[in-house]
């Protein structure tokens, strides 16, 4: 074990840019069950970094520890640091408001609001006023085409804003719960198995989304899908039972695994 | 299903008693209906005469004069009564939908642990305090209050009746408001949350809106519950034929008119039928608002349907 | 098993006698139900009561009512009642007459204020009077239509129609604008009562048992039990104890005036 977390110090070749996660120290409880020991991770600006690892080891509960989403539960309780661009996430100082503004966050249902696309896309200006005032019709209709056609979704939906955001396609829901993320302009996206709902072919839609994206956000995926986190990521995370295990660029992973355990899942052996 | 138990031949104990819950779990579904005809044909029986003899529709809902006692000249106007009990609800309703609804928001979305079950067992409390209760308090500590507060001559008037009717129907009202609230999936409020709204904005920008008809049904039920209470108006209202025109004026419900008067009239008699012309009109208007109530529900509980169906079916195709 | 149902101005004297005469004849027991008089003469009608109390003559439609159904109503006058006036204490009101009543209470009347009585009350600042009456069909309010404002007149709305002849002494008790009539049994130490005066020149009578007995007080009721033929056995027998002596002492001491000089010392 102990050889296994020195590996999550690994240290990328390309970790000369500046961090955009650094965690040190992460221990989380809910209540007396401990679900993260010691985590030490540093995610590179800019690229998409996937977490994997069988059920219950710990990486959901990571990815929610980022934005404090976690803390909805009342009743989990978190030591160490989580640094993101230099912030401390767990100062209780922070807003979590202003912080959530910074991470987006995409679920593994998709979870439109009970409004129209458009209003699913405008929500998040009218939630944190960029000018200090929610943006005007012109100003409206332009952050809500520029979103959705970076998601890839406004040819198919210009005529239909006025739609109720539950009313579309699950692959369409899942890329509006993107679009609707970026005109506050986040710097780091968290997807927590953004496919899982989605059937092959939406799935593949998405995932080309996510790839797109990459470069203009920092990128923390959550997977249980091997095929995918080697398609579609640049680095990658292995963790058990709470621990991260090993951590390097996803093509040594796959090819070349440094620790047993890693191999073992890799091969799906387990998990 | 009996089908399926020829088939397979087997009538043990289970069946049977499957059965004789079948049937007395449908006998009370019927019964229901059956109460609810029955009592419609013994209301509109017993008004018939008065609606299709005496029955003047200008005079019913056109004219104060509620005398249907005078010695030389009855009168059966009820405008009075129809004002006053709408009146009373009105101001009922502004009393109780802010009480309400903010209970309701505070419960539901606010309140955690210990607090959230302690008020909720107040909430349920309050709904148990008697009607004749509610009127006491309105005729003995509310009346002396709002004269010495307001300097007006009597106490007894809409503001009271109005305030201890807010009071009697912010239980319901919170209740069912909670229900809806907590209809409302989770998963809105973990997405709007992690897009940074406070709890207020997820509430008011998100679950508010999600939860929309569930409140219009709490407030309409609500008004209903208004609309029906006899006793607590009959004694805070002041129970005087008027046509209001300050909350401080006495006013009379059609509710309270029945209750006062039923029980002394000789049955078959113009008076009497009259009171039961006043019950079809009351059965009708709560039976509309209710019947509203049940829509809003419904319509809120069929678009949450479809839009469950629609996007899993898309998504298996 | 005597039944006996109807006015709430008798039903605590009903209940005395009842209960008085349960220990004196074992072997009758009479139920006694309130309601009001209206809901006694209902059940004379239906035939479903032995004596109806009321507190208001049957009017002859109810008796054309009662023989179609095979019941003669049998009237009995079982006392008095002084329908008294009452206002707050603080009202410095001391008499009133049957004229002044009228316009007060009566249709087209045009008394509003207590400055139009030449009064000024204490703590009601607004000088509005506050008319209390009593629901529409109670004998109390027929009675008191019939002695007031004469048979062709009616009530005035806009009054506040309690539904007790208790409820009517409470409001007036806790409203200092307040006027109202209900039964003198329904006095208390915080009301006060007027002298009532018929004509301008009469004299200006309190009401009490005594002035309810010589009818020297101008609004005294008689109370009534009604049977359904002329009584027999047990039903004649109750009657007749509540006609005799015994019997009239017991309403006396519930605040009505007996029907004749009784002597209860």
């Amino acid at each position: 074990m102990t050889e296994a977390s020195s590996a999550a110090g690994f240290t990328p070749a390309a970790a000369d840019a500046s961090a955009a996660i650094l965690i040190e120290k992460l221990n989380l409880w809910y209540g007396d069950f401990q679900a993260l020991l010691d985590v030490d991770l540093r995610v590179r600006a800019g690229a998409i970094t996937s977490l994997i690892g069988p059920s219950g080891c710990g990486k959901t509960t990571l990815l929610r520890s980022v934005n404090r989403i976690n803390e909805r539960l009342g009743y989990v309780r978190t030591t160490g640091s989580i640094r993101l661009w230099g912030l401390d996430v767990l100062d209780p100082s922070v807003e979590v408001a202003q912080l959530r503004k910074q991470v987006g966050m995409v679920f593994q249902r998709p979870n439109p609001l009970l409004l129209s696309v458009r209003d699913n896309v405008l929500f998040g200006t009218r939630v944190h006023l960029p000018d200090g005032r929610p943006p005007n019709r012109v100003e409206g209709d332009r952050i809500v085409e520029e979103a959705l056609r970076q998601v890839l979704l406004w040819d198919e939906l210009k005529d239909s804003l006025d739609r109720r955001g539950t009313e579309l396609s699950l692959e369409q829901q899942q890329k509006l719960c993107i679009a609707r993320l970026l005109p506050v302009k986040p710097r780091l996206l968290l997807m927590d198995e953004p496919c899982s709902a989605l059937d092959p072919a939406g799935t593949e839609a998405v995932e080309e989304l996510i790839w797109k994206l990459r470069g203009d956000y920092t990128i923390l995926i959550v997977t249980h899908n091997m095929a995918q986190a080697r398609r579609a990521s640049e680095e990658c995370v292995f963790m058990l039972l709470g621990e991260i295990i090993e951590h390097s660029d996803t093509a040594s992973m796959f090819l070349n695994p440094a620790n047993d355990q890693t191999a073992a899942y890799i091969e799906g052996r387990y998990g | 299903m009996s089908e399926v138990a020829h088939a397979a031949d087997r009538r043990d104990a289970a069946w049977w008693i499957d059965r004789v819950v079948q049937i007395l779990v449908l006998a009370g579904g019927l019964s229901a209906i059956v109460f609810i005809a029955g009592i419609f044909v013994f209301i509109t029986r017993e008004g018939a005469g008065f609606v299709f003899d005496r029955f003047d529709f200008r005079e019913f809902f056109g004219s104060p004069r509620w005398t249907p006692t005078s010695s030389h000249n009855p009168t059966y106007g009820a405008l009075a009564l129809i004002a006053g009990t709408a009146s009373v609800t009105g101001l009922a309703m502004v009393v109780s939908v802010p009480f309400s609804l903010g209970a309701a928001i505070y419960i539901g979305e606010f309140a955690t642990g210990r607090v959230r079950e302690t008020l909720k067992v107040l909430v349920e409390l309050l709904a148990a305090i008697p009607s004749v209760v509610w009127g006491f308090i309105g005729l003995s500590i509310m009346n002396p209050l709002i004269i010495q507060t307001f300097d007006v001559p009597v106490g007894l008037n809409v503001l009271n009746a109005g305030v201890i009717l807010g009071l009697m129907a912010a239980p319901i009202m919170t209740t069912i408001a909670e229900d809806a609230l907590k209809a409302v999936p989770d998963t809105y409020r973990e997405a709007a949350e992690a897009m940074g709204a406070t709890r207020w904005q997820v509430t008011f920008k998100v679950v508010l809106p999600a939860a929309r008809n569930g409140l219009v049904a709490a407030t309409l039920l609500g008004v209903g519950r208004g609309f029906g209470e006899t006793m607590a108006v009959l004694m805070a209202s002041g129970h005087s034929i008027n046509l209001p025109t300050s909350p401080f004026d006495s006013v009379r419900a059609l509710t309270a008119t029945i209750a006062a008067e039923l029980g002394e009239t000789a049955a078959g008699s113009d008076h009497y039928q009259a009171l039961f012309t006043l019950g079809i009109f009351l059965f009708l208007v709560t039976f509309a608002i209710n019947f509203a109530a049940d829509v809003f529900v419904r319509g809120g509980q069929r678009k949450r349907r479809r839009r469950g169906r629609r996007p899993a079916a898309s998504a298996n195709p | 098993m005597i039944q006996n149902k109807g006015s709430d101005t008798l039903v605590n004297v009903a209940q005395a006698w009842a209960e008085e005469y349960a220990a004196l004849r074992p072997g009758t027991a009479v139920a006694v139900t309130g309601g009001g008089s209206g809901t006694g003469i209902a059940a004379m009608i239906n035939g479903t009561v032995d004596i109806a109390n009321s507190s208001r003559k049957m009017k002859d439609s109810e008796i054309e009512l009662a023989r179609g159904n095979g019941n003669e109503p049998i009237e009995f006058v079982v006392g008095y009642d002084a329908l008294a006036v009452y206002v707050h204490p603080d009202n410095p009101m001391d008499e009133i007459s049957l004229e002044q009543l009228a316009a007060l209470y009566g249709e087209g009347g045009d008394i509003d204020s207590w400055s139009q009585y030449g009064v000024e009350v204490p703590g009601c600042g607004s000088d509005e009077i506050v008319r209390v009456s009593r629901q529409n069909n109670s004998g109390t309010y027929v009675y008191f239509r019939e002695a007031v404002l004469g048979d062709r007149r009616d009530f005035r709305l806009g009054s506040r129609d309690m539904h007790g002849s208790k409820d009517v002494v409470d409001l007036v008790e806790n409203t200092p604008c307040a006027i109202g009539y209900s039964g003198f049994a329904y006095a208390t130490d915080h009301v006060k009562m007027p002298c009532v005066r018929k004509g301008e020149d009469g004299d200006c009578v309190s009401p009490s048992v005594d002035s309810a007995i010589d009818g020297s007080y101008p609004i005294a009721r008689p109370l009534f039990m009604y049977t359904s033929g002329q009584p027999e056995g047990v039903i004649r027998e109750y009657i007749d104890w509540v006609l005799s002596d015994e019997g009239q002492c017991i309403i006396y001491e519930k605040g009505y005036a007996p029907r004749g000089d009784v002597d209860c010392s």
